[in-house]
């Protein structure tokens, strides 16, 4: 089941084209407000900032930072994981309560990206935690986070769907 | 370094051997005066700054190379000796230059040198950028790095040299530190 959100707002009510909520649906039914978690790693974090400063993020349900991990929903790793930094990596998603959600976001954290080669870089962060989305990039655009969102959000109702 | 310092140097490491250095002053000395050198240079010709410490695998031995700063007068002195390449251990700057360890640590997990306390007990390195428990040393020379091996080099100068293309005239790409034969 998937229940929209109202939004909060001013002025003249949404039309169409306006952005809509993302309406991420959890196993058992019911919707809820987005919670981001970013773990700013390198270069692929000032382009999650940048999707976060123009109100887009939250005109369409999403809280993009939660904080702290234990009040997140979705885990968004962005930048390069190395085998040193992996283990708090893992540590941020296992204070994660349940229903958790990871996007990786940017090549480095798909794969390593430019650094396939070297010998201190995670090979993906999928070895550390399981990955929903990959948002490919180097780095990717602003936007591909709310595209990303959109797509975590199809999986999570599919999913959802009995 | 002016010629007293150099000879103060001297008269506590008697191995000390000026080598050309590319314009900077370079001494050599022996690994068993490596601490007495350093000691010279920071007491008698104002070294009091440790800029940097490393190292470099020169395949058959490893050569730890130092930059010591003098403020007033500005002056550089690149401090080396040369290690055996197998089980390479060295003296601790530690206890004249309090930002030693830190270079003598990335040092020793990046070339597996090393250091000694003053009772000639290895110090622990817990490793500062690679995992914990990680018993490689990336910087030496044997070191190879595994999906070099594995996979084509993207490196290639032409279009399709690097896709293992062997009809290609030109000779197949072969990535860099690794060596003849195994790519």
């Amino acid at each position: 089941m998937t229940v929209g959100l109202g939004l909060p707002g001013v002025g003249e009510p949404r039309g169409a084209a306006d952005p809509q909520p993302v309406r991420a649906t959890v196993p058992g039914g019911g919707s809820y407000r987005l919670w981001l978690y970013d773990v700013g790693l390198a270069c692929c974090a000032v382009e999650f900032v940048a999707a976060t400063l123009d109100g887009t993020l939250v005109d369409q349900g999403v809280e993009p930072y939660a904080g702290t991990p234990d009040r997140a929903d979705v885990l968004v790793v962005s930048g390069t994981v190395t085998d040193k930094t992996a283990p708090a990596v893992r540590r941020l998603y296992d204070q994660m309560p349940e229903p958790r959600r990871v996007i990786s976001f940017g090549s480095c954290a798909n794969s390593g990206g430019p650094y396939w080669d070297s010998y201190s870089v995670t090979k993906g962060v999928d070895t550390v935690v399981p990955v929903d989305v990959y948002v490919p990039g180097c780095p990717p655009r602003p936007e591909n986070l709310v595209d990303g969102l959109r797509h975590l959000d199809v999986l999570v109702a599919e999913a959802a769907q009995p | 370094m002016t010629g007293p310092v150099l000879e103060q140097v001297r008269a506590a490491a008697p191995s000390a051997a000026v080598a050309d250095g590319d314009g900077l002053l370079t001494v050599d000395v022996e690994p068993s005066e490596w601490v007495l050198a350093a000691t010279a240079a920071r007491d008698h010709g104002g070294f009091t700054f440790l800029d940097f410490l490393s190292a470099v695998d020169e395949s058959d031995a490893m050569r730890v190379v130092c930059h010591l700063v003098s403020p007033a007068p500005f002056q550089h002195l690149m401090l080396r000796c040369l290690l055996a390449a197998d089980r390479p251990t060295l003296a601790s700057l530690a206890p004249l230059y309090a930002g030693a360890r830190w270079h003598e640590r990335e040092t020793a997990e990046m070339f597996g040198i090393s250091f000694l306390d003053e009772a000639g007990a290895v110090l622990p390195s817990p490793p500062l950028l690679l995992a914990d428990g990680a018993a490689h040393h990336p910087l030496r020379k044997s070191f190879l790095l595994q999906p070099r091996l594995e996979r084509p080099w993207p490196g290639a100068k032409e279009p399709g040299e690097s896709d293992g293309d062997v009809s290609s005239s030109r000779r197949r790409l072969r990535p860099p530190g690794v060596p003849e034969g195994l790519a």
